[in-house]
């Protein structure tokens, strides 16, 4: 990387560098370790990156996209303000959907990109008056059971220039099927709409909890994605989230390897579906952490980028440059708010929003100050909103691409990431492979060991979070927190049984779901038949999100793994 | 290592709705409960009523309770009624995770006898066992 004129000349400074230093200090051991546990030096100089190849840097919009996936970046367009929100009634949600967009929330172009979260119920297939819903109803997201529901929360938009993100979970794509029939009866043909599924069923690797089993749960989403791919080229149709193995613990290093095991598992299972990779690869997506160490999650997304192209063109032969490119969403880290003196919580998450910034992501949701106590007030989501606006109009950093990039401690540490997250992956396919390491319970119990380790070095205050374990505050402000509406529960029980009582096409819906059972089993037996058509026809004939994932789990089975 | 104590086990069922994610408190709480000497049995849950059918097969002297995205004081009515109901409303039952100050007084009055709260460290939860538990 340096010319000989160069290292001479660091050689020579160096030596008086490190006189001063023993002189100071003697041999004083720093011990200093990034977040992540990474050993580092406290400074770093050519010596340490003398041996990259710039190549692996080159610039933005090349490969490997290390510095970005753009020519430009926010010089261009702007990040896209994806404010996750949602709760109560379709109509709760829509008035927060106003609000974001009366306080300035941005997308792609002439976009507007709504980030809607369902609630746990709906997620997990449940209609709102099933025992199993609990008192969940529209408390951490919408409840959105039934067709008029998409009505309720969408009606007047634009949808040819809407992008939505429909977070209802594993079970997206039954939110995709309401929201292709819902285009329809608006005018706009499926071809047209614009957003992104999660469509994360390996998401369960995380968990104890109940999920499609992790074969079927693959055989879902490459089924999901060929059907996509073919029928709706504007749609993103995957989120490979390692926000979630970041907030339950995962350091960089290991949300990097693991985000990019899942995106390697994933991309066999299409393979095998039939599909080539270029088909579908352009529509991936991904969801990654925005931590509090600074330059090691701005490394992390760096490295990130690289290996996503590489894995795509050496191991898949991938040509497409959108199949290179690592579409990034982030979000700020929620582990590291507190319920403690809350108001501090802005700084982090503003920290947070600086690290998206510098990594060049291409969407962020920033957290609230008082989601360590709650869903956002509508004060709290408005200083998220001015927190991207602040970075994006005030601060001067989006002005250049990629900034950090040739500071000898970010691209040694990028390195340093990209060689550790690679031999994780590759760990990973040694252990046969994610799908089986979600099976053993592997990867969950990395994720228990980094979390339990974090936590143990916050109660013996290695680690200091302020107002946590140091610096508390005698004074205790009250925080308002946001309250659901009561009722919603009621309304949303009342409307689901009104919906069955007057819905009418007994004999359309008893049809489409015999199809959609036969179409699982098509989907399982080597994927001879697709589910989404049938899917779309069970929400065309009006049937509710519970009878849907009831045939759905039924056939593809569902329960814990653990 | 645990031959030279004489009083058995305390024993702890700690569970988590099975729709709510967030185990990250709940399972690390978990492994220092361990650390400390006692058994604890980790479940999740649907209905509030599984709760109760464990603590029962399983005898536990606490349940312990964690909530990430509300619920808490339904479900905790609920599980005190159905306790009483069968005859073990003499365990000692404990609330954590993001519970807001205001329900605190609620869930006192429901006979939850400690609720530990974001901020709370595990340290705090198995202290207040232990001394809750203890004869004198």
């Amino acid at each position: 990387m340096f010319d000989e004129k160069t290292k001479n000349q660091e050689q020579k400074l160096k030596t008086g560098f490190d006189a001063q230093m023993k002189k100071r200090y003697g041999d004083r051991d720093f011990n200093l370790k990034t977040d992540g546990g990474i050993p580092i030096n406290p400074v770093y100089s050519p010596g340490d990156i003398e041996d990259l190849d710039f190549a692996h840097i080159g610039f933005p919009g090349q490969y490997p996209y290390t510095r970005g996936i753009y020519p430009t970046m926010y010089q261009a367009q702007p990040w896209v303000m994806q404010q996750i929100h949602g709760h109560g009634t379709p109509e709760h949600c829509r008035e927060r959907m106003d609000y974001l967009a009366k306080l300035g929330l941005t997308g792609y172009g002439e976009m507007r990109s709504y980030n809607l979260v369902f609630d746990q119920v709906c997620k997990f297939g449940y209609d709102p008056d099933n025992p199993e819903a609990g008192d969940m109803v529209g408390l951490v997201g919408v409840n959105m059971s039934n067709l008029d529901d998409y009505d309720r929360l969408l009606h007047g938009l634009d949808l040819a220039k809407t992008s939505v993100v429909l977070n209802q979970g594993i079970h997206s794509m039954i939110a995709l099927a309401y929201y292709i029939v819902y285009g329809e009866q608006r005018g706009v043909p499926k071809e047209k709409l614009r957003g992104n599924t999660m469509n994360w069923l390996y998401k369960g690797w995380m968990s104890d909890l109940e999920m499609y089993p992790p074969n079927s749960a693959f055989m879902i989403m490459s089924n999901f994605i060929r059907w996509c791919s073919r029928n709706m080229p504007q749609w993103n149709t995957t989120n490979l989230v390692s926000y979630f193995a970041e907030e339950a613990g995962g350091t960089p290093v290991q949300e990097a390897g693991m985000a990019m095991a899942v995106g390697v598992a994933l991309t066999k299972a299409c393979i095998a579906a039939g599909c080539q990779p270029d088909e579908f690869l352009p529509r991936f997506g991904f969801q990654i952490a925005l931590g509090m160490d600074i330059f090691e999650h701005v490394a992390k997304i760096r490295a990130m980028r690289r290996m996503w192209a590489t894995i795509n063109r050496e191991r898949f032969g991938a040509k497409d440059s959108h199949s290179l490119q690592l579409r990034c969403h982030s979000q700020t880290s929620a582990v590291s708010l507190t319920a403690q003196q809350p108001f501090v919580n802005i700084i982090r998450s503003a920290y947070g929003a600086l690290v998206g910034v510098l990594s060049g992501v291409n969407g962020m949701t920033i957290n609230a100050y008082d989601e360590a106590l709650g869903i956002p007030t509508d004060e709290s989501l408005m200083l998220a909103i001015r927190t991207h606006q602040v970075a994006l109009y005030e601060t001067g950093v989006p002005n250049v691409t990629d900034p950090l990039a040739g500071s000898y401690y970010v691209e040694w540490l990028t390195e340093k990431i990209y060689r550790e997250a690679w031999a994780y992956m590759e760990k990973i396919e040694e252990l046969g492979g994610f799908q089986k390491c979600w099976e053993t319970g592997w990867l969950r119990e990395e994720l228990a060991n980094s979390a339990y380790q974090w936590r143990r070095r916050i109660d013996n205050g290695e680690k200091v979070v302020v107002g946590l374990n140091k610096l508390r505050s005698d004074v205790h402000r009250k925080t308002e927190i946001y309250k659901v509406d009561p009722e919603v529960k009621a309304i949303c029980i009342r409307r689901i049984k009104e919906y069955r009582a007057k819905r009418g096409m007994e004999k359309e819906r008893r049809q489409a779901l015999d199809n959609l059972k036969t179409a699982c089993e098509g989907v399982l037996d080597n994927h001879k038949a697709d589910f989404m058509p049938a899917l779309i026809e069970c929400a065309r004939s009006h049937s509710t999100v519970q009878e849907m994932c009831d045939v759905m789990k039924e056939v593809f089975g569902w329960g814990t793994v653990y | 290592m645990e031959k030279h104590k004489k009083q058995p086990r305390v024993k702890v069922l700690l569970s988590k709705s099975k729709m709510d994610v967030h185990d990250r408190g709940v399972r690390y709480l978990a492994r220092r409960m361990l650390e400390s000497g006692m058994e604890v049995v980790l479940s999740r849950h649907g209905l509030i009523d599984e709760v109760a059918n464990i603590a029962l097969q399983e005898d536990a002297d606490v349940i312990g309770l964690s909530f990430s995205v509300g619920g808490h004081i339904a479900a905790c009515e609920r599980l005190q009624r159905l306790l009483k109901e069968k005859g073990i409303d003499d365990k000692l039952v404990i609330v954590g995770g993001i519970i807001p100050d205001d329900d605190v007084p609620t869930l006192n009055k429901l006979n939850i006898a400690g609720v530990f709260g974001a901020g709370s460290s595990a340290d705090e939860a198995i202290s207040f066992i232990k001394s809750s538990l203890s004869p004198n």
